[in-house]
């Protein structure tokens, strides 16, 4: 009996061992071991960028195909300026774009696109104006033979194609077709970085820095004057010479293009900013250009440029907490 | 062999009687579906951007359309698919699926709508984008009363 007993032990022991080891061995799907990135380039420039990536095969499964999404600014429209090759010890090939057709399949109908920003957001940046943009290789891989399949992925996409000056945390994340964005007892089939603020330079349009608490922000972030837009003020950034006031309204001026100027800069219900909740320090209005500033049917309004006031028109806060306005520049690219 | 000539000949007929009138045809009443009018003044009930909702934080309860048999106003102008009155068509009086505006003077814009009947209430539901193309705004209306 005792012996018996014995022998029962030892076989916990070895299953337990066993389903250690099985652990270790299994454990965790695809990872970005690391991201070879510069810190800035030029608007228009291709910037060429290396992500080192591991791939434990130990969980047997597959083929699958690795996949690769990259987080950018909308504007840079990388889906049709980017090219990307990889190399590993199984071989060498290239990576292409996912169309939306070909959707996930853990991904609940969503695109991969949609379902990398379920799952990852913006990655640490602050303005919605970002895609997920998915690639994956042209040949799959099998999950077995319990060794690591270390790659590089070779990535030329172009920057600031829409001219603007950026600053923004570049988002990276790889995962496979099969497992998709999932975990499981056997590890997490997906990894995401981001690199720090990267910048654009030398592009023609406004800085859109994408990475730092702004104290106004404008929404959609691409807009003409026949959208409606929010603009939110954020006290809680740093403080500003309306800090203290129980109401700050907005100060306008628009330039037009017939190359007038119109300005609204009185502190009324028009012009108002309420706060988002009691002790947020954010404030919002949200109005249509064109009444706003009661423009003609042929008049387009170019740019505004704006403070942030007291009730009193007395103090006021604008681009940088300086006295200089902030600028918003309406158009879509 | 006469007579089984004539007892053939009779079965054929009975055959054929019985076949020709087997399937009869039904006559099915035509419903017909009442067509959709969308005359009267209408109002935004709900307005969203980008899928944000924007009802309460912008006032829209001043913008209304007011359709007639021969045409569309607007009255107290907002962001909208056409930016002065004209004339309006729907491409199919009993299922539309689309409206098409006519500003005076413009080219015609045309936009999938739903009508639903939400509460007893006919609701337009509306999507299209005035400024951006990447930004899109859908308005709900219903009847004023």
């Amino acid at each position: 009996m005792r012996q018996y007993l014995h022998i029962k032990g030892k076989n916990l022991w070895r299953m337990c061992a066993c389903l250690i080891i099985g652990i270790a061995l299994a454990c965790c799907g695809e990872e970005i071991a690391g991201i070879d990135q510069p810190s800035t380039a030029k608007a228009g420039d291709i910037l060429p960028v290396t992500v080192h990536v591991n791939i434990p095969t130990a969980g047997n499964g597959g083929p699958d195909y690795l996949v690769l999404g990259i987080l950018v600014p909308k504007g840079w429209k990388i889906a049709q300026n980017t090219t990307i090759t990889y190399t590993s010890p199984q071989g060498d090939g290239t990576m292409s774009l996912i169309p939306d057709g070909s959707l996930p399949t853990k991904g609940g109908g969503l695109t991969w696109s949609a379902y990398m920003k379920r799952t990852f957001g913006l990655a640490g940046n602050l303005i919605d104006d970002m895609e997920w943009v998915v690639f994956q290789t042209d040949k799959p891989y099998a999950h077995e033979g319990g060794h690591t399949i270390t790659g590089d992925l070779h990535i030329k996409m172009k920057v600031g194609a829409d001219g603007n000056n950026t600053l923004v945390k570049i988002g990276y994340a790889i995962t496979d077709t099969g497992n998709g964005l999932t975990s499981d007892q056997f590890g997490t089939y997906y990894s995401q970085k981001s690199t720090d603020c990267f910048e654009v330079t030398g592009g023609t349009g406004d800085l859109i820095d994408f990475c730092n608490p702004q104290l106004t922000v404008l929404d959609p972030p691409k807009s003409l004057d026949n959208d409606i837009v929010t603009l939110t003020f954020d006290g809680a950034v740093v403080n500003t010479p309306v800090s203290a006031e129980p109401e700050v309204y907005l100060c306008a001026t628009a330039y037009t293009s017939d190359g007038k100027t119109i300005v609204v800069c009185e502190q009324t219900a028009k012009t108002l900013m309420k706060q988002t909740t009691a002790t947020s320090k954010r404030y919002q209005i949200t109005f249509w250009p064109k009444a706003f500033f009661n423009t003609t049917d042929a008049q387009t309004i170019i740019k505004m440029e704006y403070h942030i006031t007291n009730k009193a028109g007395t103090s006021r806060v604008g681009y940088g907490n300086t006295d200089a306005p902030f600028v918003y520049t309406f158009k879509c690219g | 062999m006469k007579r089984i000539y004539q007892i053939k000949t009779l079965l054929l007929v009975m055959m054929v009687a019985v076949l020709a009138t087997a399937c009869k045809t039904e006559k099915v009443l035509p419903q017909k579906e009442a067509l959709k009018d969308i005359t009267g003044s209408w109002q935004v009930i709900k307005a969203t951007r980008n899928g944000t909702d924007l009802t309460a934080i912008i006032d829209f309860s001043g913008f209304k359309i007011n359709f007639t048999s021969t045409g569309y106003a607007l009255v107290n102008k907002m962001p909208f698919l056409v930016e002065q009155d004209g004339t309006f068509a729907l491409d199919d009086p009993e299922y539309p699926y689309k409206i098409t505006f006519t500003a005076a003077g413009k080219t015609p814009v045309a936009t999938a709508f739903t009508y639903p009947i939400v509460n007893g209430k006919r609701q337009l539901s509306l999507t299209f984008s005035p400024g951006c193309a990447n930004n899109s705004y859908v308005y709900v209306l219903q009847k004023t009363n």
